[in-house]
């Protein structure tokens, strides 16, 4: 064998090197970051980040309904919570986030499984059409029911 | 596998010649290390358009380089098998003029013992959609396309297999020299910034264009020119067999598929410093103009990149423009003629005869250790090109 | 490749015009010393100029200590892939012009770095199927612009095409090549790892094979070359593989040789999802 241990530089060749990935923390954190990416990769970022909102608005809802365990006198406190403005607000980005994640779901489903590659692209900026136009018509007839 | 012998040899270089060489050194049963400032091929070997020579090209004017070409081209699709687009080569006239070159080209490829078949138009634009439809003759020759990085990386994988070391990113900075004999070389390593010795029983130049400069580091002498060429990559795959011009070697009279891209090449001039290479926008044109005689679609394929290449020539600078020196190869023993002990320089040659190079050499590096071992690379089928980034042995 | 004699003309040697410089901003480590640091240069730049044009100026004017990966200058080999602003791109291809004042250049992400801008790419290779041909049939010669042509067709048209001078290795290892696709070719990935540094999933999960493992998977299905189709099923159907891809569609993105490897993922996992006719057959 050649004599490897003379070469300078072999024991730190022979170490592992520092892997650099995209994201502000470790390396889980890689999907997050949207520089660089393009429509596919930030449609992941927030296909997470909605499912994440979602099943944190699933914790929320049981939570809002229990105030109404105490019984029939809570029902007041209770109403004046879930129509209050800020509190539909969240409501229309719950159904963005529905909307967003649901579109996106059926589009994952259908190229992920090899039937719709070709028209991936087209499938994202179609979901974005009719998501975008559904959540104006909830914001407008959630919120605009106010005033 | 441990070296059966106790020499140990120091290869300057990671391209053709060193790969070649640590291969069949290796294989000798020699302790061998192999240097390149940079990464392996990144100097000269892996710039050009990826043919393997058929020899036809050179047939006519240099018959001993033809019989060279079409022996290590045999060889090389036998020992390195699934790395050849094995589809031929056509040489094409497309003018009357070029027509005075058939009989010439037929006749020395016969002479050199390169297969040489003679089709007509209809039957070249049958194997062949793109070409210039007013083709007025071919000859098919066994040409093949190459990705040169890859056919070498494969030399170097076998090589390292065999107990071979191969450091990239290490940068001979001076040979140690003492008393007329060379005992190794001084070197900085890029990867942790530091500098250091490695010694050797004898140290092999094989820096292609560079190697002037490594020689002058013992103060010896290597008559090399370094001669760049431009060649054009152009988006679109418009042949699957490469495409010469039917007549003398001159600029733009290849086409040579690589991929998706077509590479058409190339040019001649000669330079002090293979390191200082231009890219002249006239040479691209030409490369435009020329290639679409050939395939009349290359005029509007998109330009993918443009680039310069230097082929090591051996032989003095006094040449014009590189074409009139020999592209045969050398091998310079300086304790001959620079009364240098202990360091040996290979150089010239073309990347298609780049085994054939190596045997010579190791031929002569043997000799001077006093070793006796047969060269074995002709036969022996190389691991595959992936095998270099393994730790492990692929099958 | 790079500069004229008379220094510092611009990278690609390119007659000296107004002074055009751009502000590169290069990622540096040398192991040993164990830092990671940003070191700035100007670069004068003209209308060719790409990002190695510009790294190599740097190297041989400014700074010999720039460890730089690089091999056929055109897009080919795939070794001089790097981020240049936040995105993969090969170097050698890549136009100074299409980007701004400062260009930042990093080394690619997921791979381990060996010094400065270079990572090691044993990792990258290591995930890929055991087997790995890179030749297979190459089918029409013809570009989009060569019209209907094919080569059976031609056969018919001319009387006694001669054969192939060369043995044909395809046909000499019994494997057999479709029917008249008499030539052959090297596929288009070029192993540049760049679809690997894009690739989200890369990012969170060290395990998972990546784009070009899988894309390597699924032409094995698409020409076989020998390899058994359950083999590869197999390989493809770990959770590390194939199930892993989330669908982001960075790596035909990133990708620099159209080697659409997001697709070829989904062609795989409709393989996998579906079958097909000779999955039946495979299991007999």
């Amino acid at each position: 064998m050649s004599a490897t241990n003379e070469l300078p530089g072999t024991a730190e060749r022979a170490q592992p090197g520092p892997i650099r990935h995209k994201g502000p923390g470790p390396s889980e954190s890689g999907w997050l970051d949207p520089r660089g990416r393009g429509h596919g990769g930030r449609a992941l970022a927030l296909h997470r980040i909605t499912g994440l909102v979602i099943v944190c608005y699933l914790y929320l809802h049981l939570g809002v309904l229990s105030m109404l365990l105490i019984g029939s006198s809570a029902w007041g406190s209770f109403l004046s919570l879930v129509t209050a403005k800020s509190f539909l607000a969240l409501e229309v980005v719950l159904i963005a986030a529905v909307l967003f994640h649901g579109l996106n779901g059926i589009r994952v489903a259908l190229v992920g499984s090899g039937i719709a590659v070709t028209r991936e692209r087209a499938m994202f900026w179609a979901g974005t059409a009719i998501g975008t136009a559904a959540v104006i018509f909830a914001a407008l007839h959630i919120l605009g029911a106010l005033s | 596998m441990a070296a059966r012998h106790d020499a140990h040899v120091l290869i300057v270089g990671g391209g053709a010649t060193g790969g070649g060489l640590a291969h069949d050194l290796a294989l000798r049963g020699l302790r061998v290390t192999v240097v390149e400032r940079g990464e392996v091929t990144s100097g000269t070997s892996g710039r050009h358009h990826g043919l393997l020579h058929s020899g036809a090209r050179y047939a006519v004017g240099d018959r001993e380089a033809g019989v060279e070409c079409i022996r290590e081209n045999m060889i090389l699709k036998r020992i390195a098998p699934g790395t050849f687009e094995c589809n031929d080569g056509l040489f094409v006239a497309v003018c009357d003029e070029d027509l005075e070159y058939l009989e010439p080209l037929v006749e020395g490829c016969t002479g050199a013992g390169i297969p040489a078949q003679r089709l007509t138009p209809a039957q070249a634009l049958a194997l062949e959609p793109n070409l210039n439809p007013e083709l007025k003759a071919a000859v098919r020759v066994p040409d093949a396309t190459v990705d040169p990085m890859r056919l070498i990386l494969r030399f170097f994988a076998t090589a390292r297999h065999n107990g071979a070391d191969i450091r990239p990113y290490m940068e001979v900075i001076g040979l140690l020299l003492h008393d007329g004999l060379v005992s190794g070389a001084a070197v900085r390593d890029h990867v942790t910034g530091k500098e250091g010795e490695i010694h050797a029983d004898l140290v092999v130049n094989a820096a292609g264009p560079w190697s002037g400069k490594v020689a002058s580091m013992a103060g010896a002498t290597v008559p090399i020119t370094p001669s760049p060429g431009v060649l054009l990559a152009l988006r679109g795959r418009y042949c699957n067999m490469v495409i010469n011009r039917m007549h003398k070697s001159a600029d733009g009279d290849i086409v040579v598929p690589q991929r998706g891209l077509s590479i058409v090449g190339t040019s001649s001039w000669v330079v002090e410093d293979p390191d200082e290479l231009s890219v002249p926008e006239d040479h691209v044109e030409r490369m435009y103009t020329e290639g679409s005689k050939l395939i009349p679609a290359l005029a509007h394929a998109p330009r993918r990149a443009a680039w310069s290449a230097a082929r090591p020539l051996v032989g003095s600078s006094g040449a014009a423009t590189g074409r009139e020196l020999s592209r045969t190869f050398q091998t310079f023993d300086h304790a001959e003629q620079d009364e240098v002990e202990g360091f040996v320089t290979i150089t010239g040659g073309k990347s298609t005869t780049l085994r054939g190079m190596a045997e010579l050499c190791a031929d002569v590096v043997c000799r001077k250790l006093g070793i006796d071992e047969p060269c074995r690379t002709h036969e022996n089928v190389l691991l595959p090109h992936t095998a270099y980034y393994s730790e492990a042995v692929a099958a | 490749m790079s500069t004229e004699q008379q220094s510092p003309a611009a990278p690609d040697g390119a007659e000296a015009g107004p002074e055009e410089t751009r502000r590169l901003r290069i990622f540096r480590y040398k192991r040993g010393d164990g830092g990671e640091r940003f070191d700035e240069f100007e670069v004068p730049v003209g209308p060719h100029t790409t990002v190695l044009d510009a790294l190599l100026w740097i190297k041989r004017h400014k700074d010999p200590s720039l460890a730089l990966r690089y091999s056929c200058l055109h897009a080919s080999c795939g070794t001089c892939g790097v981020l240049v602003d936040g995105r993969e791109e090969l170097a050698c291809v890549c136009s100074v012009q299409d980007h701004g004042a400062e260009i930042t250049v990093e080394p690619l992400a997921n791979l381990p770095i060996l010094t400065d801008v270079v990572v090691e790419m044993n990792g990258f290779f290591a995930r890929f199927p055991h087997e790995h041909p890179i030749i297979r049939s190459s089918g029409s010669p013809a570009d989009a612009h060569a019209g209907e042509v094919h080569l059976e067709g031609a056969h018919e048209v001319t009387l006694d095409l001669p054969g192939p001078l060369h043995h044909h290795p395809l046909h000499d290892d019994h494997r057999a090549a479709p029917p008249g696709a008499d030539f052959m070719r090297l596929e288009d990935c070029i192993e540049c790892g760049l679809c690997l540094s894009a690739c989200p999933v890369a990012a969170t999960s060290h395990d998972y094979v990546g784009p070009a493992a899988l894309a390597a998977a699924e032409r094995l299905l698409e020409e076989p070359r020998g390899v058994k189709r359950e083999d590869v099923l197999a390989w493809a159907s770990r959770p590390e593989a194939v199930w892993r891809c989330h669908v982001g569609f960075e790596c035909t993105r990133a990708c620099p040789a159209d080697a659409v490897p997001a697709e070829r993922i989904m062609a795989l996992r409709r393989e996998l999802t579906f079958g097909g006719p000779d999955d039946e057959e495979s299991k007999r």
